[in-house]
């Protein structure tokens, strides 16, 4: 446990003292918003339907610079050996990286969701709230593959395109999954499908998040 | 002494093809009667469907030796079990790109579209992509340790994404003819049942040759390397 929290707040010091990564992944968002603006021209109608598709896009897109980041740091000091020297379970190492990265996407979420919804205009009501899980299952599953393969492809010089090739059809399920739900929500009325996604969601997140932590141990290994 | 260059089992398996595959040719184009279809196109545009499905197949099977071989190569960490999960994942890769030829090939004249985003087609693109980046994956690394272990990694997290993929999106939409085989709904007439058994086996035993043939070209290099690590040393 005082692994994890050591890597978390590892993380956390790094990242406030500059506030780089969460203020980069804000601006890309916006950007996005406004780049998607100017080569679709949607109507009121057509945004309903596709907005919940266009906050993923700005999430995961985002989320790849975070990703990208988070094991770089790692790397540019020799800290990737240092972390596998030490005595720990490479599986809490793991478990560390995972959960600040995640937290740092949840941070970055919450700052953009507001804008999405000023530039969009998204009627609010209670069901909105269901965002939050949404978006917690949703990069859940983003992060415990990410985390995983960003520290495969830190290994290699291609790292930033590597890691797009590797995480991006794996991760499918989980966007459809999260896409979905969202569109839902965005829409402000729950389809007879959305609990049993959310479930899914849960399971896929379980899932991966167990063969990472056991395979981790191969990913740090000299 | 090194083994031969090309052992016994490749002549074996390759005698078997020569003669097999033109009997493959024979049942899909003459002893098959052509389905009842709207135009003359769309009935021989079906006879590709025997080699599709087949080659579809082959790479699902060849995925699940990539998984095996990688969770034994882990957990043994012997460099023969490396060599198989890369060769199988190669020759799946192969398999999947004739299925994703063959499928618009087909669905043009059926469909009257090459492509559509529907479940099997996307799973299979999905699919194809997964097993090109693990392929990537070990074109960016040198050879060593660390390659055999990243690359096992991927093989067995891509290979438990399958289903997952595959059930997404099937939720997501399906419009593609449904597994007629399994499925049961009557349509497939009992030539074409037989033929289509007859072309998965002819097809494993060209998945067995091609294995045994990148096996022995990864044991090849293998001994090149350390026939050259020992020259360097030496002088």
């Amino acid at each position: 446990m005082n692994v994890i929290w050591a890597i978390i707040r590892k993380d956390f010091q790094m990242e406030f003292r500059t506030k780089e990564s969460i203020t980069a992944m804000w601006i890309f968002s916006l950007l996005i918003f406004v780049i998607f603006n100017f080569t679709f021209e949607i109507s009121r109608l057509l945004l309903l339907q596709i907005s919940g598709g266009l906050l993923w896009v700005a999430f995961i897109f985002s989320g790849m610079l975070g990703l990208n980041r988070s094991f770089q740091v790692e790397r540019e000091n020799g800290n990737l050996r240092g972390l596998s020297l030490t005595p720990a379970d490479p599986g809490l190492i793991y478990f560390g990286k995972f959960l600040s990265t995640t937290f740092f996407m949840l941070i970055f979420e919450a700052l953009i969701f507001p804008l999405f919804i000023i530039f969009y205009d998204i009627q609010l009501s209670l069901v909105t709230l269901w965002i939050i899980p949404i978006s917690i299952l949703g990069t859940l599953g983003f992060t415990s593959l990410g985390t995983i393969l960003s520290a495969v492809a830190i290994h290699t010089k291609q790292q930033q395109i590597l890691l797009s090739l590797l995480l991006w059809p794996l991760i499918t399920p989980i966007i459809i999954w999260a896409v979905k739900t969202t569109g839902d929500v965005l829409a402000g009325e729950l389809s007879a499908a959305f609990q049993p996604v959310m479930v899914r969601m849960l399971v896929f997140d379980v899932i991966f998040t167990t063969i990472s932590y056991l395979l981790f141990e191969y990913v740090v290994q000299e | 002494m090194t083994k031969p260059y090309k052992s016994q089992s490749f002549y074996v398996l390759a005698g078997l093809l020569l003669v097999l595959i033109p009997v493959t040719l024979y049942m899909i184009f003459q002893w098959v009667p052509p389905i009842k279809a709207s135009n003359p196109t769309e009935a021989t545009a079906q006879r590709i469907f025997y080699y599709h499905v087949a080659s579809a197949w082959i790479g699902f099977f060849a995925f699940f030796i990539v998984f095996l071989a990688s969770v034994i190569y882990l957990w043994k960490k012997e460099r023969r079990w490396e060599n198989m999960a890369v060769a199988s994942a190669e020759i799946g890769t192969l398999f999947m790109t004739i299925v994703l030829i063959t499928g618009p090939i087909w669905a043009k004249p059926t469909w009257g579209i090459w492509w559509t985003w529907d479940a099997r087609l996307t799973s299979s693109l999905v699919l194809w992509l997964i097993y090109v980046a693990y392929l990537f994956l070990r074109r960016y690394l040198p050879d060593g340790t660390r390659r055999a272990n990243l690359s096992a990694v991927v093989g067995i997290i891509g290979f438990i994404d399958v289903p997952l993929v595959w059930f997404s999106i099937r939720w997501w939409e399906t419009q593609h003819p449904n597994a007629v085989v399994a499925g049961g709904d009557g349509s497939l007439a009992p030539e074409m049942l037989k033929t289509l058994l007859f072309c998965v086996g002819i097809f494993t035993i060209l998945y067995l040759l091609f294995m045994q043939r990148r096996l022995e070209i990864a044991r090849l290099e293998d001994s090149i390397n350390r026939h050259y690590k020992e020259w360097e040393t030496l002088s």
